[in-house]
């Protein structure tokens, strides 16, 4: 770090002909923070060089890339000071969440803005568009499109195309594909690749599978958690210079997973023979020797009139992690929902054998179901209905009418399980994006209740939250709870789940278990139970 | 829902420019406030309602399921008045409420004009779509683009608003959480769902600003635009179509008179 300053300092102006961004001396706080984002840094770009920003979440790489535009602080203002700043004489930014990129209702619409703030005649708009639809790869019907129409990863490349009209010579990715399925996530790396050419690239991003496979980048920064520069230098490079930090930190990388797995192993191998898990149909023949948790067949979910999910058969054991896989809008949320009673159902539903589902939701079976299921929002902020973190967690035991004594020993028991001890006080919406995710987690699990539904809450979060929330998964189902989570995970699917359940256009096409779940060792009981440690 | 909103089928009166609409429309509602004239009022109140059906662009049965919640309007501003209102021909009195004819008349006077209202509204409404006004706006009266593009950027927006209170609707279900009888509980009941959907909205808001700068939007520059905004031969035909309505309605009056009164308002020596 102080090699880096030290050249920069050396090199007096940034307005040497290849600099594409950069700032000196950058000391930047966040208003009514206590410490610096940055505290002294100097970072340039060079023209045409592509460039990866990576760090923990919190570590600033997004402010930084705000800087590097200038949107900071001539957009937004936040304190900054820094003895020099490049901005580039054009950009273009892409941002994380699709949804909030546009403004106008129609795709032609939204493009036509960006050319009309540029004053670029009527005439040549149309087919400026089409040309920018084009390079992104976005085939559309007609131009006059809703923009609602499109899936979460055809508007990312929406934006982008709108980007690209333009003309940016800096292209600044702000986790673009961090909201998207691995469809999507895919289609907006190979749009980004195709029009890098001859533009400098500075992306943020932590999934970075793609980023790599496709070769985009050439230059890697590693910030640490207080916006320090740890490392920098080419990828093949800076991964094995840097592993500590990325293991430390939790960042993302190449080969991240295989560790986990690793821990995961070694721990499999201390519990051998004591696993929990079930699977009856590795039983000796006859009666199935477990009850399932959860019974469907012929099971139709709807909302209004259509049929959203619709399953044929299927059985949650205790001691299951299912993964629930598929494309966006396949039905993988409205499954959770229809088991929740939150959405009219047809069909058999039983749930520790009582029968459940119907035509109607009725308020009075959605309490009966949460007795038995917790259920983990996809935005915890939505699920939060207390203002203290302590209060958050014991809620459900209050309305339970468990003692004070039993509630404060479960309360104290959760804030520590769920790295959360010495936030009690705090409002659930101070918190950081990955306590709010555990302490959402923590809300449903604290009562131990013998389903857990969790829609993608992994989404967004860095390795070591996502790594926390699987652990504390993986520990309750082995205290016997099924867990239900929908999930784009590859990775968690096939390595960490024991089952998977594959859902398509609607309808689940298959339930069958993946590679950890057939390879799980499991134990039966004398009596021929399979056990369950609770 | 969203395409229960759309038109099924466009008539001339989507095609005129929505600037002049406006305008037409501002002016039609003058003509109704400055109406005291019981009959012209009624025939105004017939003759706008079946403009909507005619040119409204929607199924007849949408319209006649608005039309019908013009009962209510037309209650709800009218009994008051009924109710209340000062008169010398007593017909009935019980207490506070003093029913005398000239009251009555004055009530379903103000009825018949609060449905004009509705139905010139609702015209507009129903056939401009808010991408075609606020264009015509920034290029015929000179909005600030920044106003403009805000609004629209904001309807965009409330759908998401929508589907964040079903959400929040359901999480509060699962959870449990029952809010308390009385003043007391019913403003935690809104505290409940206002916290993260404001937090929600204003955060959202905040990104879509920041985007729609970041594409060099600066509010106020010179700009081209997409969708021209042009006066046409449609334009002539709406205003001639108002005011057609208009003096159809009086001419009406004139000739079928069904309540005989020139002037609704309240004098004391007639």
């Amino acid at each position: 770090m102080e090699l880096l300053r030290n050249n920069a300092t050396a090199s007096s102006t940034y307005t040497e002909f290849n600099t594409a961004a950069a700032v000196r001396d950058l000391r930047l706080k966040y208003p009514e923070t206590d410490s610096f984002v940055f505290k002294d840094l100097s970072f340039s770009v060079r023209r045409g060089e592509r460039l990866l920003l990576l760090g923990p979440s919190g570590s600033g790489k997004s402010t930084l890339l705000q800087v590097l535009a200038g949107i900071i602080p001539g957009l937004v203002e936040v304190p900054m000071r820094s003895s020099e700043q490049v901005i580039p004489p054009s950009w273009g930014m892409l941002f994380q969440d699709p949804d909030t990129q546009f403004c106008m209702p129609f795709v032609d619409e939204e493009l036509a803005f960006v050319l009309e703030n540029r004053g670029i005649p009527r005439e040549e708009m149309r087919p400026r568009m089409v040309d920018a639809l084009e390079q992104v790869g976005l085939h559309l019907p007609e131009i006059h499109l809703p923009i609602d129409s499109l899936s979460q990863g055809m508007k990312q490349r929406l934006a982008l195309a709108s980007i690209l009209l333009m003309d940016p010579e800096v292209l600044l990715l702000d986790e673009p594909s961090a909201l998207l399925d691995p469809e999507g996530r895919r289609q907006i790396w190979e749009a980004v690749s195709r029009v890098a050419e001859g533009r400098t690239l500075i992306i943020v991003e932590h999934r970075i599978e793609e980023v790599l496979d496709l070769g985009l980048v050439d230059r890697v920064a590693l910030f640490g958690p207080q916006g320090q520069l740890l490392g920098q230098g080419a990828p093949e490079e800076l991964f094995v210079r840097c592993q500590t930090e990325l293991e430390e930190y939790g960042i993302w990388h190449p080969g991240v997973w295989d560790r986990f797995r690793a821990s995961e192993g070694q721990a499999q191998e201390a519990e051998k023979g004591i696993m929990p898990w079930a699977n009856p149909t590795r039983l000796t023949d006859g009666e199935p020797l477990l009850r399932p948790v959860i019974e469907l067949s012929e099971f139709q979910g709807f909302r209004g009139d259509r049929t959203v999910i619709q399953i044929e058969r299927a059985e949650v054991y205790p001691g299951d992690f299912i993964a629930v896989t598929g494309p966006n809008g396949a039905g993988k949320s409205s499954l959770l929902l229809a088991l929740m009673g939150l959405l009219p159902s047809e069909g058999s539903y039983l749930l520790c054998g009582e029968r459940f589902g119907g035509k109607k939701t009725r308020t009075r079976q959605i309490l009966a179901l949460s007795k038995k299921i917790g259920f983990v929002f996809q935005n915890p902020e939505f699920q939060f209905v207390e203002n203290r973190v302590d209060r958050e967690i014991g809620f459900s035991l209050i309305e339970e009418g468990f003692s004070s004594d039993e509630i404060q020993r479960r309360v104290d028991h959760a804030l520590d399980q769920f790295g959360l001890v010495g936030l009690e006080l705090r409002h659930p919406y101070q918190l950081s994006l990955g306590q709010k995710r555990r302490l959402s987690v923590a809300g449903a699990a604290v009562m131990e209740r013998p389903v857990l539904l969790l829609d993608e809450p992994t989404f967004g979060q860095d390795a070591v939250n996502t790594f926390a929330i699987l652990n504390l998964c993986e520990e309750m189902r082995r205290r016997g709870t099924a867990v239900v989570m929908v999930t784009h995970e590859e990775q968690i699917a096939e390595a960490v789940a024991t089952r998977r359940w594959e859902v398509r256009e609607g309808t689940l096409t298959d339930c069958g278990y993946t590679n950890r779940g057939s390879s799980l060792p499991h134990k039966v009981c004398e009596t021929g139970a399979v056990e369950v440690l609770l | 829902m969203k395409k229960w909103l759309n038109p099924s089928f466009t008539t001339w009166m989507h095609r005129a420019n929505p600037v002049l609409k406006l305008v037409l429309v501002i002016l039609l509602f003058f003509v109704a406030l400055f109406t005291h004239r019981l009959d012209f009022m009624f025939y105004q109140a017939v003759m706008f309602t079946l403009l909507l059906f005619w040119q409204s662009g929607y199924a007849f049965w949408k319209v006649l399921l608005i039309v019908l919640s013009f009962g209510l309007v037309f209650i709800s501003s009218s009994s008051t008045m009924i109710l209340f209102g000062k008169g010398d021909e007593m017909w009935w009195e019980w207490g506070l409420i003093r029913i005398t004819e000239e009251s009555f008349y004055r009530g379903i006077h103000i009825g018949f004009k609060s449905v004009t209202f509705a139905s010139e509204g609702l015209l507009f409404v129903l056939t401009t779509s808010s991408v075609d006004l606020f264009y015509a706006l920034m290029q015929k009266v000179k909005l600030p683009p920044k106003y403009a593009y805000s609004f629209m950027a904001s309807i965009r927006l409330l759908p998401m608003v929508w589907e964040e209170f079903l959400i929040r609707r359901n999480a509060l279900r699962i959870r449990g959480a029952r809010s308390l009888k009385g003043p007391r509980g019913w403003f935690a009941g809104i505290k409940m769902y206002a916290v993260p959907l404001l937090s929600q909205s204003i955060r959202r808001a905040h990104r879509v600003a920041v985007a729609m700068e970041a594409k060099a939007f600066n509010g106020n520059g010179r700009r081209s635009y997409y969708y021209p905004s042009l006066f046409t031969r449609y334009d002539p035909l709406a205003a001639a179509v108002f005011a057609a309505a208009v003096v159809l309605a009086l001419m009406l009056s004139d000739v079928f008179p069904l309540f005989h009164i020139a002037d609704v308002r309240y004098s004391a020596n007639p």
